[in-house]
């Protein structure tokens, strides 16, 4: 399928993970992308691996100045840009009790505020047609234990598509939210084990953990014309972990 | 390949508005399809317009012995079913004060126990693996005024998709609500009972409320399906997707 033929994308968090099966998945559908990750190593491995329709820029989503360098870039090569993954995202369990005015910092740095510059920076660069998909999690309406922060940072992303599809009524852009449960990615894969991996998965009705490409296979839906009268929502790719 | 290449799918309400549209994508993206509507000319002409790999049937989704006529075609012509749509549907308005008993067992007796029976009568038939998505509606998550029935019922319907992701769970058949907002059917002019002046107020309201500035079209509800329908949505199952331009997530 080519449904992004002649597209141009920004993907935060683009080096790894879920980030990396979108820019895959975007190029195979004929897209043009640009992945943005802190890593110099990883961005050159991905770039390496994707070829000659990706591009790639090195700066934080927490940083204003790197996200205007990626927009620079973006311009100069495409001059327009259509749809914007906005990936980027942390978190790490710290319980009630222990939680420190840093470790909301971070959290929210990255996830919220990280959000919120990365979609108004590319603003100026798109137009009708345009489709911007935040990254938000089944935590963002789930309790999970120790997971103050980020829960409550996606929670907040689940709101921005809300407030945005207001804000950009009249434009032609389109924001949705695509909500990932537990996903195998290589750095989960890493972290969990397999018996971590079996007890994530056990959790779903699904009865397993998503591959990254599921989760990208959801990005290129709302990153295309298929879900062209949808903004404001929210895409549960959880494996019905919090649907229940 | 195509989306749903080789795939047999069921569409109840399939001759016309979403159905006919959905029916329509499905065949271009490679699926068999079976409809099953009430009225026979409608779905006639529906058939042409699809053109090719769909049968029909008549038959009302409320009355049980012809969703029994409908499964027994679709096993004699196909043997089995990959993806079902249970997408029948109706409302009609009626205040709170003066809704009758009928306009409340009518909207139930097809949105609830038709798609009740859609579902459980197709089981045994059904691959193991296979997609099944309930017609909701947005107004599950909303006051609508005059249509309390209506709401209700498409309330119970997004209930049952998850109660159902968790009995077909050990088949793998994945159970989704699709919950589209205002689109542009004949319903609205045609079924719900509003005059043709009631029903240009509301298009204008409509308009006014949607953060898309319009309402959707038929094709723009099958595209969504098709993405529900297909492997594409493999890791998602009991989600309420709603495609109605903002309306109701704002």
């Amino acid at each position: 399928m080519t449904r992004l033929n002649g597209k141009t994308a920004v993907i935060t968090g683009g080096a790894t993970g879920i980030g990396l099966a979108a820019a895959r998945r975007f190029i195979e559908e004929g897209a043009f992308v640009f992945i943005y990750g802190r890593r110099q190593q990883a961005l050159d491995a991905a770039v390496a691996e994707l070829g000659p329709d990706a591009r790639a820029v090195k700066g934080s989503v927490s940083d204003e100045g790197d996200l205007d360098r990626l927009y620079a870039a973006v311009k100069a090569e495409r001059g327009s840009l259509d749809i914007v993954f906005a990936n980027a995202g942390a978190g790490s369990p710290l319980p009630l009790g222990q939680i420190t005015a840093k470790h909301i910092d971070n959290t929210f740095d990255t996830n919220v505020k990280g959000t919120i510059f990365t979609v108004q920076k590319a603003l100026p660069l798109m137009g009708p047609g345009g489709s911007i998909i935040l990254t938000g999690s089944s935590a963002g309406t789930t309790g999970a234990p120790s997971f103050t922060a980020y829960s409550a940072s996606k929670a907040a992303v689940r709101n921005l598509a809300r407030t945005w599809a207001e804000d950009l009524k009249g434009t032609g852009i389109r924001v949705n939210v695509l909500s990932p449960g537990a996903t195998a990615t290589e750095l989960a894969k890493e972290a969990l084990g397999e018996e971590g991996q079996k007890a994530y998965g056990a959790m779903t009705p699904l009865q397993r953990m998503a591959a990254p490409a599921e989760i990208a296979a959801a990005a290129a839906f709302l990153g295309s014309d298929d879900s062209s009268f949808m903004t404001a929502s929210e895409v549960a790719v959880d494996g019905g972990l919090a649907q229940l | 390949m195509k989306a749903l290449e080789g795939k047999i799918a069921v569409i109840t309400g399939g001759s016309s508005g979403i159905g006919l549209a959905t029916a329509k994508r499905f065949v271009e993206e490679g699926a068999k399809v079976v409809i099953i509507g009430r009225r026979e000319k409608a779905l006639q002409e529906a058939a042409a317009l699809i053109g090719k790999n769909v049968t029909t049937v008549v038959g009302d989704v409320s009355r049980l012995e012809d969703l029994d006529r409908l499964y027994a075609t679709v096993k004699e012509k196909h043997g089995h079913i990959d993806i079902l749509f249970a997408n029948a549907g109706a409302g009609t308005v009626a205040p709170l004060a003066a809704a009758t008993e009928v306009h409340f067992d009518q909207t139930f007796d097809v949105n609830v126990k038709g798609l009740f029976f859609t579902v459980q009568k197709a089981l045994p038939i059904f691959k193991d693996g296979g997609s099944i998505i309930l017609n909701s509606s947005v107004s599950n998550v909303m006051g609508l005024p005059a249509f309390s029935a209506y709401a209700a019922s498409k309330a119970a319907v997004r209930s049952f998709s998850r109660s159902w992701t968790q009995e077909l769970k050990d088949r793998n058949i994945r159970v989704n609500t699709m919950s589209p907002g205002a689109i542009e059917t004949p319903a609205l002019a045609t079924t719900t009972g509003l005059t043709a002046e009631q029903a240009e107020e509301a298009v204008a309201q409509f308009a006014a409320q949607i953060p898309m500035g319009r309402r959707g079209k038929p094709e723009e509800i099958a595209a969504a399906l098709t993405f529900l329908a297909s492997d594409e949505s493999s890791y998602i199952t009991g989600i309420d997707l709603a495609v109605d331009g903002g309306w109701a997530q704002v």
